[in-house]
Parts: structure tokens; sequence; C-alpha cells
């Protein structure tokens, strides 16, 4: 782009220059030739040239064969502020041919006798010449850009090939640090293997600390769990105990409470950054209508517990490839969420269908619905949506984890009072 | 029921995890001895069924472990070996059972349920209480003969509060146990109290029920 705008400046530029070149030397021939023509005049010439008998008029004309140059000298009266020497471009006729000339007008006083002298130089070669420079310079232009075309894709297919195979390979397909490939890409030039080893070290050390993350991961569950594990057991041992009063029961029975709360809490955010971490594999079909009626069964205790009306009204049999376990989750926490936001005697409809190149599953409840301020925050860990409601805020937390591992977008529409909808939108090539 | 699946051929384990969700079992598939430990560690088992070669290790190692524990999970040793001394060092570290493989899932699912049974006390299938009996493999209850019709849910909590007798368990217990391990933190577990409440009912058309007592606030308890 830039190669063709930097030719095309050039090819308007160069005529132009071309032009103020020929007539700067046209000029000099010119007033090289009046010099001469002045330096060699006397009274005879004049009158010679003047009073010449074939001739009425007050000037003198001279012209060479080929009518490429011409000589006139003529008697004027100068006027006062008459610019002595001047250069102009005219048409002029000479023996019924007209061609454009150059010509130097002189004014000078010989004798006390004013004269004006013309001479002319022929410009119709010189417009040729531009022509011909004109046309050299697009051939020459065209030649240059040709190299250069080809030049270029020379260089990036065959020079810059390691490059993009580094890219390419090394990068662009690479999701997990694991599956990384270290088998060094074959360079000509130093600098691609330079980068290439440069790369494979780096990623060398990013896998390194996944390895970390998912020991520390698997560390924390095991640490934690196993004494939460314990308490448990311990606790409802205790319970046993008939001669606990029942104060003590309470107690008891908050603790353990507390204590699943804090397991729960400990699994899911254990189970975000197990999504996050890629620990999870998408190789299982999944029949979304499947999960869906699935979850109907395990969650009618709920519905009817709170008088919801859920209607599934599910047309497609979708099917695309994910992590069941993960896309149970994913559905589980967006019901669940339908039926502890919903009003008694409310109701949820699940829908799905095909638009804009995405199938679509929405899940759609008549619950107490969000203002704008809390939408912004739903996704984010351990908010609420008030204070009085149950549950630590994770729930949508995951589903979003677990919707972007599978390259699913959710969307949300909600208004106070009314309901919220979640949509996920799957990919139709999927 | 929970019951933990541990084993590294992926196939195998989810034939085993079909066919125990539809006897009615709660499932969760481990592939080596880390996620089994860890999964022993978050959830409350009632069983596992445990293959001894594993990518990270030797199964008895997870056996082992799970022993140091008072768990009273039952343990069923899976494996190819079919080697004396794996047979007989699993059940000296405390296995309950041992299935050689190839083995069938319906003797599978023949010993699962007679080790849980033996685990929690009783030796028949047929379990008795203050004159009602339980036909554990057919999902029955009746009452001097005469049949009651309990939903599946109905019938899985008293199943668990006989297999439990004399002990409080929990409403979180109950959950975790029939509903199986929900992740949702804080879920109203009002919904238990419903169908207790109508297993009630059913059971108090035939005679007096006070030995199924409820603990205020925390939870049910059978007593013999």
């Amino acid at each position: 782009m830039t190669r063709l705008l930097v030719i095309l400046v050039l090819w308007l530029m160069l005529p132009i220059l071309v032009e103020n070149v020929v007539y700067h030397h046209i000029n000099n021939t010119l007033l090289e030739k009046k010099k001469k023509f002045i330096e060699h005049l006397n009274k005879e010439e004049i009158n010679d040239f003047i009073e010449n008998p074939d001739d009425s008029t007050d000037a003198f004309s001279e012209f060479s064969t080929l009518h490429s140059e011409f000589l006139v000298l003529s008697r004027v009266s100068i006027k006062p502020h008459q610019k002595k020497t001047t250069f102009s471009n005219e048409y002029r006729k000479i023996e019924g041919e007209e061609s454009e000339y150059r010509i130097l007008q002189h004014y000078f006083t010989y004798d006390g006798v004013d004269y004006q002298l013309e001479i002319g130089s022929s410009l119709s070669e010189v417009n040729d010449l531009t022509f011909v420079i004109k046309l050299f310079i697009i051939i020459v232009f065209v030649i240059i850009l040709l190299i250069t075309f080809l030049a270029d894709t020379f260089y990036i297919e065959y020079l810059l090939k390691p490059f993009y195979k580094i890219i390419d390979t090394k990068i662009r397909r690479v999701n997990e640090p694991e599956t990384f490939d270290h088998t060094p890409i074959k360079a000509t030039s130093r600098d691609f293997r330079e980068l290439d080893f440069v790369l494979n070290q780096m990623m060398d050390r990013i896998t390194e600390v996944f390895k970390k993350e998912k020991q520390f991961i698997s560390n924390v569950s095991h640490e934690l769990l196993t004494p939460i594990a314990l308490l448990k057991n311990k606790l409802e041992n205790l319970l046993q105990n008939q001669s606990l009063d029942d104060n003590a029961v309470d107690k008891i029975a908050g603790s353990l409470k507390t204590l699943d709360m804090l397991k729960k809490i400990i699994n899911n955010l254990l189970l975000i950054s197990r999504i996050d971490n890629n620990q999870y594999e998408l190789n299982e079909e999944i029949n979304l209508r499947e999960i869906v009626s699935d979850l109907q069964e395990d969650l009618q205790d709920r519905i009817e517990d709170k008088d919801i009306q859920f209607m599934n009204e599910m047309e497609n049999d979708f099917v695309f490839i994910g992590n069941k376990t993960l896309v149970h989750i994913l559905i589980y926490n967006l019901v669940t969420n339908a039926i502890k936001y919903n009003k008694p005697k409310g109701g949820i409809i699940i829908e799905d269908g095909f638009a804009d190149e995405h199938y679509f599953i929405s899940v759609k409840d008549s619950g107490i619905g969000m203002d704008e301020s809390q939408l912004e925050k739903i996704f984010t860990r351990f908010a609420r949506i008030s204070s009085d409601q149950e549950g630590q805020g994770l729930g949508l937390a995951i589903a979003q984890s677990i919707a972007s591992f599978h390259h699913i977008q959710i969307k949300v529409k909600s208004v106070l009072n009314q309901g919220t909808t979640f949509t996920l939108l799957f990919e139709k090539a999927n | 029921m929970n019951v933990l699946i541990v084993e590294d051929n992926k196939e195998l384990a989810v034939e085993v995890y079909d066919f125990l969700c539809n006897a009615g079992y709660i499932c969760k598939i481990a592939n080596n001895c880390a996620d089994a430990l860890e999964e022993f560690g978050s959830n409350d088992y009632d069983a596992m069924l445990l293959d001894l070669g594993l990518p990270d290790g030797d199964g008895f190692e997870v056996l082992r472990a799970i022993r140091k524990t008072k768990s009273k999970i039952a343990v069923i040793v899976l494996t190819a070996r079919g080697e004396l001394d794996d047979r007989i060092n699993g059940l000296h570290l405390g296995a309950d059972d041992y299935l050689t493989k190839p083995f069938a899932l319906t003797e599978l699912g023949a010993r699962l349920f007679a080790v849980i049974r033996r685990i929690h006390g009783f030796t028949l299938n047929n379990l008795s209480i203050h004159g009602f009996l339980l036909q554990l493999q057919d999902y029955k209850v009746s009452f001097d003969e005469i049949p009651l019709s309990l939903t599946k849910k109905e019938f899985d909590i008293f199943q668990y509060l006989v297999l439990n007798k004399n002990r409080v368990i929990t409403r979180l217990q109950l959950t975790e146990h029939i509903w199986g391990d929900i992740l949702e933190v804080n879920s109203d577990s009002n919904f238990i109290d419903v169908h207790v409440r109508n297993l009630r009912k059913k059971l108090d058309k035939h005679t007096s029920i006070d030995w199924f007592e409820t603990v205020r606030n925390v939870g049910y308890r059978i007593n013999e």
C-alpha cells in the first residue's frame, strides 16, 4: 500500500521536475544565443536585417529549416517599466505551421532606437521527450513493483517459514502447557532458532508453574477436606450421646452446618480452579435435553417444595462435545438459582432454539429479578444478590468458568421483581 | 448410598458407574490413587470399589490409608491379578470382599449390597423393624404382609434410617446419601422434611411409630 503511494507521488512529481530541468536548460541556450546576437550587432546589420528590400514590415525574422528555432528583431517603443528579459510559452505560426515555442523576449536600445528581440525554441521535441520519460518511468515502476512483490513473497514463504511454524505449532495450538511440542523447529537463521529455544524455555517454566498449581490444588483439597471429614465424623458421633441437652444438640447441629458449608465452599473453589486450570477433558457427547430432564427429576422435590411450575419446552436434540459432569453442574446451577430466587408459586421456563448462527438454551424464571448494579457483579465470586439470601454466591462464578471452558456465552436479562433469564449460546459448528 | 469407583480403565469405570446408578446408588469415579484419597477425604462414602493396579500407585496404599481413619466405608477390591497373595493381602488390609476381573456386573451388585448390609450389622436382605419388613433388593416395604406404597425417596430414607438405627441422622447426612453431593452451598433441605412427613404418615396408618423420632433442628432417628 505504502509502496503504491510512493510510486504515485513520484509519478506525479517526476514530469514536473523534468519539465523544470528542461526549461532551465532551454532558457540558458536562449540567453546564450541572445548574448551572441547582441554582441555581434552593428548598425549596418540592423539595417540589413530590418530594411530588407523584400520586406515591407519593420521587423526581421529568421528561422531554421525545420522550424525548431526562430529569431525576430523588430523596432518598438519601450514602455517605461517594461521588464528587460522575459520567458514565456506561446504558440506561433511559422509558414502556416503552428507549434508551441519557448520564447525569450528581450528589449534593448541601440543607437537611440528601441528594439525588441524574440528568440524561440520549439517545445514539440521537449513534449515528446517528457512523454517518453513518463512512459519509461511507468515501465520502471511496474518492474520495481513486480520485483518487490516477488521478493516479499519469497521472503515470507521461504525465509519466514520457521517463524510462522513457530507461531503455529508452539503458540497458537497450545492450549495447555502439557501438550506443548518441544521438538526444535528447523530454521536456517540463527534468530529463529534462538526464538524457538527461548519459547521452549518459557514453556518449560510455565509447565512447571502449572504442575505446581495442580499439586497445590490437590494438596489443599486433601489437607483441608480430610480434617473437615474427621470433625464431621466426631460431631456426628457426639450427637448420638443421649444425655446431651437441647442446647448442646443445637450447637452441635449448628457446627455441622457450618462444617458442611465450609466443605462445599472448598469444593466449589477447587472446582473453579480445576476448570480454570484445564484439568477436565472435553471428550463426551452431551445431549442437553437429557441433562435437563435428568435435572428436572433430581430437583423435583425442591420445585414442588416451592410450588413452582416448571415447564420444559425444549424442542431440539442438540448434541455437542464437552464435559458432561461440568455441563450438568452449569445447567444445575442456573436452574437451582431460578428455584432459589423464585417467588412461591412462580414459574420456570426452559426453552431452546436456533438464532444468529447459535444454538441457545434459556432458563427463565418469574423470580425477584435484579437491577443493573446487581447484574454487573453476579458472576463475581462471593457476590450475593442480597445479604438475606442463602448461598455463598459461587454458583454463577462456577457457571461462568464452565461456560468459558466450553466456549459457551452466557447472557443475562433481568427485570426487578419480574424475573431473570439466563441464556447460553453455543457455537453451531459444535 | 454413595459409592466411589476407583478404576483407571475408563470404559470399565463408566460401565460399572452406569450399572450402579441404575441400581439406585450415587456414584463417583476416581481414576488414580490421588483422586481416590481426595474424594474419600472430601465426601462421605458408603462403599468403595478399588482396583489394585492404578497409574500412580498400588490400590493397597489407598486401602491402607483408608483403614487408618475411623471410616466405616465398605471396600471391595477389584483385581485382575487373581493371585491368592493379592486377595489375602487385600482382606488382611481391611477389604470387605474381592472380585476378580472379569466379573459380572450382577455379581458386583450383589456383593456390594451384601457388604453394605453386613457393615450395618444386618445379615439378611430383608430388614425388619417394629413389624415393618424392608425387602432391600426389590424396594418393597410391607407390614404384616400388607404392602405399603412408598416412593423411591421415601424408601431410601426409611432404608438409610433403618440401616443406621439408633443413631441420629442429620438432614445433611440424608441429603448427601440420598440426593447426592449437592455442590450448592447452604441449599435449604426443607424438601427432606416433606418426604419424611409423608413417610411417617404412611407408616402411622399401620402402627404407632413413636420409635421414629424427630430430633429437633438436627434430623431423625429410628430406635429399635
